[in-house]
């Protein structure tokens, strides 16, 4: 006995036959190897059987004297199912290209919304990101990574102080905080210039307003430099207080440098896995090479990929191993004073204004402690003392 | 006289040597799945078959199977697998 599924695969035919000697045909067909199943009588004269598609010439010439006749109900099978697929196949192309046009759409970045700026750094953040690749259109598993993006734009736009950029469906939202520029105020209210810190006066340039102190004085906080007062005793007039007034301010700093530092250093040796995950499967697809290296920094780039609103869960993704070995930096003593000069000087440079000057220093201490080399260090600065205080007329 | 000399020398072979009687005698072997199936094998060809009777040629008479909503379900030159209802199974002599 036959299986059913091979029949199945080979291709099948429900048949009516119809005419005398019914039997006698039954005999024939087994005579000549024609193989019939689920034979069944239907009345005088007709019975319904299955037979083998492959076996339909041959019926044909066991039926020839028989003077029955032969209509086929059903076919059934694999050749007959391929058939009707080829028919069919033009719905079935249509549903792969929509699903294909409709996986592409969702991937795409419809929209780049920009807030946060005014229209003119808008434009300029709009014209980085079509730089590197990043406008409507564009498919999103091509374009860095968001992060990748807000490094670029920080680093390339310099009117900007931070950028935020973040994925939503299919637009890109850029927040973007602008640089406060110092805005330069001619305010005209009355005002005095007072002293902003502890000080020896060593220029003085007065616009407006009568000079309280001289070249050479000493001032502390809050004492008035240029008073808001003119004019002779008895007729005086308010007027806004203007000037620079520079003045040698004092700074002391300690820092301490290490003589012995070990770190992790880069060895520029890479190893790069793809792969796509599905679920929690991982698969990997693309492979440099084998070598494990004992130690390493591991980043992984990850990509989604949507499907109108719906997240798929198939994941590419991208392993880096970078090697990195152990370095070991040792200075000698005059060394480690020097780095631990230039650090202070540093330091100091970038919590001052722009426009204060370092006009000397001094190393005060520096003692060797516990393999580190600590230097206390004191700055002359000249810088700007005169931060403007308002005359609150009261009568 | 030939012929029955044959049969009477193959009843003797059949007890002597305790060979089973299909075997040695050609006669057809029925196998009854209680009363749903009927399997027969060694028949000489179909001679009558519908809804409720089947009619085969043997080697020696006819064998008659009667019941309900019969269907064969394989036929070979010398195998038939009969489906239904089967309530008598009858032997016709020559």
């Amino acid at each position: 006995m036959k299986n059913e599924w091979m029949y199945q695969l080979t291709g099948n035919l429900r048949v009516r036959i119809v005419g005398k000697g019914l039997e006698r045909l039954l005999n024939e067909f087994t005579r000549r190897g024609i193989y019939v199943w689920n034979v069944k009588r239907e009345g005088e004269n007709s019975l319904t059987c299955h037979m083998l598609l492959r076996d339909i010439h041959h019926v044909r010439g066991a039926m020839r004297k028989s003077g029955c006749k032969l209509y086929v109900l059903d076919r059934r099978g694999a050749p007959f199912w391929l058939k009707a697929s080829w028919k069919n196949s033009g719905i079935v192309v249509g549903v792969v290209t929509f699903i294909c046009i409709v996986f592409i759409l969702s991937n795409m970045i419809w929209r780049i919304e920009v807030t946060g700026a005014n229209p003119e750094i808008e434009h300029t953040v709009r014209q980085q990101l079509k730089k590197i690749g990043v406008e409507r259109g564009a498919l999103q598993f091509v374009i860095p990574a968001p992060e990748t993006i807000q490094r670029t734009l920080m680093n390339n736009i310099d009117a900007i102080t931070w950028i935020g950029v973040e994925w939503r469906g299919t637009t890109l939202y850029c927040q973007v905080v602008e640089k406060k520029r110092p805005t330069e105020t001619k305010s005209n209210t009355p005002q005095h210039l007072v002293a902003k810190k502890k000080a020896v006066i060593t220029y003085m340039f007065v616009e407006q307003g009568q000079a309280v102190v001289e070249v050479n004085d000493h001032v502390v906080p809050g004492q008035l430099l240029v008073s808001g007062f003119i004019g002779k005793e008895g007729q005086t007039e308010i007027v806004p207080a203007r000037g620079q007034i520079l003045g040698e301010t004092w700074y002391k700093s300690t820092v301490a440098v290490p003589m012995k530092t070990t770190f992790y250093m880069l060895t520029g040796k890479k190893r790069e896995t793809h792969y796509v995950r599905f679920w929690s499967w991982k698969i990997p697809i693309f492979w440099d090479h084998e070598e494990q290296f004992s130690q390493f920094e591991k980043q992984v780039d990850e990509k989604t990929f949507r499907f109108f609103t719906w997240t798929l869960p198939i994941v590419y993704e991208k392993v880096v191993w970078r090697e990195k070995e152990v370095a070991v930096r040792e200075y000698s003593y005059e060394q480690a004073k020097a780095v631990a000069k230039q650090i202070a000087r540093e330091q100091l440079q970038r919590q001052l204004p722009a426009d204060a000057n370092i006009q000397g220093e001094k190393v005060l201490h520096e003692a060797k402690e516990n393999g580190k080399v600590k230097v206390e260090m004191h700055y002359q600065v000249i810088e700007n003392i005169a931060i403007p205080q308002p005359i609150i007329q009261g009568d | 006289m030939i012929g029955k000399w044959k049969n009477k020398m193959r009843q003797w072979l059949t007890n002597q040597m305790e060979l089973p009687a299909d075997v040695v005698a050609d006669l057809p072997r029925i196998t009854m799945i209680g009363h749903i199936h009927i399997y027969i094998e060694n028949h000489r060809g179909l001679l009558l078959f519908t809804d409720r009777e089947l009619r085969l040629l043997l080697k020696n008479g006819q064998l008659l199977v009667k019941g309900e909503s019969f269907t064969i379900k394989t036929i070979l030159p010398e195998e038939i697998l009969l489906e239904g209802k089967i309530s008598q199974v009858l032997y016709l002599e020559e």
